[in-house]
């Protein structure tokens, strides 16, 4: 390997150990494992503190054989796992579809129009600063048990965030695209289509992925309040029956679906939308820098790849601009050295 | 036959105590297969000028038409940045401008992506190509649409020098395969002598400074006395409308 390859090549890791433990897979591993002693010390702590707390404090154990259970479809809960989270998961895509509907046409006119933007801005601002508390109680008291309160609490929870980062699209839309598209006599509908729509994908993707988070939060509260089932019922089922183990592991079911979600729909789809974005990853990039030899060796380097791409330059000069040796320009090569 | 006519042409942007005179009373005729340099120091209204002949902006007071023949010309245009759609493949970028997508289309596409050598990279999206093969592509669309007049605006004034030469020669052997009608705007005294057979000279205020015929034969070499006295002579013409003086 050559002193410049060093300049673009992360250094590999000296042994398999050292390479496990700089990986993502580690990072992952790690971070149950860590949140798992700290839970089994706390319970120590606590419990050397308070005999007591061992009637109400669950360990592990105890979560995870009602976890099991749980997904066994073993429950004293009136719906199993599976149907509480359907349902659950049904007012969520209702209420996300409506907010995204309704928080996209919104936004496209705050983002068009400055007297639309004046009419709606102070009150989407007042939407957003409102707890998610304050709305699944309101909702709870206007529309009593059932589907529509949990729906609209995701909606009023979500629409904020989705107007605002639509706003936000179309004020950053690439004027440069349009006047380009103009220039070339394309069409209205064509530049709509080609230039606005993917110009507004990546508020739109952040739209989606804050109204999901904080409508899954919502819905929870709201089904607390004003549900008769669903996720949030069901932990308030547990709550009610003195079993902790029952409340915490409705939780880490929450976080599990949650995890699914934003790794099975968000991430694919993000990958697809946007695959057209160059991949780099600044913290490759910064930990490439730390890992990079020292100055010496590299200013060796660089000169000869410096002196290298000279030579390059003046031959593709001489040879001509037609001529077949002319891919100085391609980048792959000055990353490959 | 390519006309441009350009009648009275007046430009203001703003108003009140802001308005700023970009163009004034502007007049021109270009004809043919011409390479059209338009050359003047910054804010002196050449993109403006060049925006208006292209509709992207319209002009305050005066008259331009563009035709081919006598009927409406098309027009292609190739920007100081690349303005490629990022999302889009190369090839898609090309088709984006086009009047349909069929198979001839692609084909035409196709054969412009391997006038500017890049054949192989139809598939790739711009972000996968460096400045100088954005750029090429930049090209490519604006002679795909086979135009009847070419608009180009500082196309190489973002790129490296190694890089700009090879595409101003790679676009003078396009332009004389292509019979196209060229105006180009530059502020490089130089790549406008190197390209052009007829230079305007345009000073602050948006007024047209003068109108200077290049008949050296193509293609030009910088090295070339001849050449190296006529960029002087344009120079020259700076010096005599006061555009060279420090301020």
């Amino acid at each position: 390997m050559s002193d410049t390859d060093t300049l673009t090549r992360r250094r590999p890791p000296a042994n398999p150990v050292e390479r496990f433990a700089k990986s993502p897979l580690a990072g992952r591993i790690a971070f149950p494992l860590v949140c798992l002693l700290v839970w089994l010390v706390a319970l120590e702590v606590v419990q050397s503190i308070w005999p007591f707390a061992v009637d109400v404090l669950p360990k592990p154990t105890q979560v995870l054989s009602f976890m099991w259970g749980e997904i066994k479809g073993e429950t004293l809960a009136p719906y199993n796992m599976y149907e509480t989270f359907g349902i659950s998961l049904k007012r969520l895509g209702i209420g996300m579809a409506i907010a995204m509907v309704i928080g996209t046409v919104i936004g496209l006119g705050m983002g068009l129009s400055k007297s639309v933007n004046a009419f709606f801005n102070d009150w989407v601002v007042a939407i957003l600063a409102m707890p998610n508390l304050a709305w699944a109680l309101f909702c709870s008291l206007a529309f009593g048990f059932g589907d529509i309160g949990p729906i609209v609490t995701v909606v009023l929870t979500g629409v904020p965030f989705v107007i605002i980062n639509v706003r936000e699209g179309v004020r950053n839309a690439p004027l440069d695209l349009y006047d380009m598209g103009r220039a070339f006599g394309v069409s209205r509908g064509h530049i709509i289509r080609h230039v606005l729509i993917p110009s507004l994908m990546p508020f739109m993707f952040a739209a989606g992925r804050y109204a999901f988070a904080l409508g899954w939060k919502g819905l929870v509260v709201a089904e607390v309040f004003g549900g008769e089932d669903g996720a949030g019922w069901t932990i308030k089922f547990w709550y009610d029956a003195h079993r902790a183990h029952g409340v915490i592991g409705y939780a880490m079911f929450f976080v599990i679906f949650a995890l699914l979600f934003e790794k099975f729909m968000f991430d694919r789809l993000s990958r697809y939308f946007f695959r057209w974005r160059p991949e780099v990853n600044a913290a490759d990039v910064v930990e490439e820098r730390f890992d990079a030899p020292p100055p010496a060796v590299v200013t060796a380097g660089a000169v000869s790849h410096a002196n290298t791409a000279a030579m390059e330059s003046l031959n593709q000069v001489t040879a001509g601009p037609k001529s077949e040796r002319e891919h100085g320009d391609d980048p792959r090569r000055h990353h490959d050295g | 036959m390519a006309e441009i006519k350009v009648r009275n042409l007046h430009k203001e942007f703003g108003v009140g105590e802001d308005k700023v005179v970009a163009l004034e009373d502007v007049n021109l005729e270009i004809g043919g297969h011409v390479f059209v340099s338009i050359v003047g120091a910054s804010g002196c209204g050449k993109s403006t000028l060049l925006n208006i002949l292209s509709g992207i902006e319209t002009p305050t007071n005066g008259q331009v038409t563009i035709t081919q023949d006598d009927k409406p010309a098309n027009a292609g245009y190739v920007f100081q940045a690349a303005r490629l759609l990022p999302w889009r493949t190369v090839m898609d970028n090309l088709l984006f401008v086009q009047k349909d997508r069929s198979e001839a289309t692609r084909a035409r596409c196709q054969r412009y992506l391997e006038m500017v050598q890049l054949g192989d990279k139809g598939k790739k999206y711009p972000g996968e190509l460096s400045g100088g093969m954005q750029q090429r592509v930049g090209i490519a669309r604006a002679f795909s649409t086979e135009p009847d007049v070419l608009f180009m605006d500082e196309p190489f004034s973002h790129l490296d020098a190694i890089t700009a030469r090879s595409l101003r020669a790679e676009l003078q052997s396009m332009w004389q395969e292509t019979k196209k009608t060229v105006v180009f705007v530059t502020h490089d005294v130089g790549e406008a002598v190197e390209l052009s057979n007829r230079i305007l000279v345009f000073a602050k205020g948006g007024r047209m400074a003068d109108d200077i015929d290049m008949p050296l034969p193509f293609p030009r070499d910088v090295s070339d006395p001849d050449v190296a006295v006529a960029k002087a002579n344009v120079f020259k013409t700076f010096e005599n409308i006061g555009a060279l003086a420090v301020s």
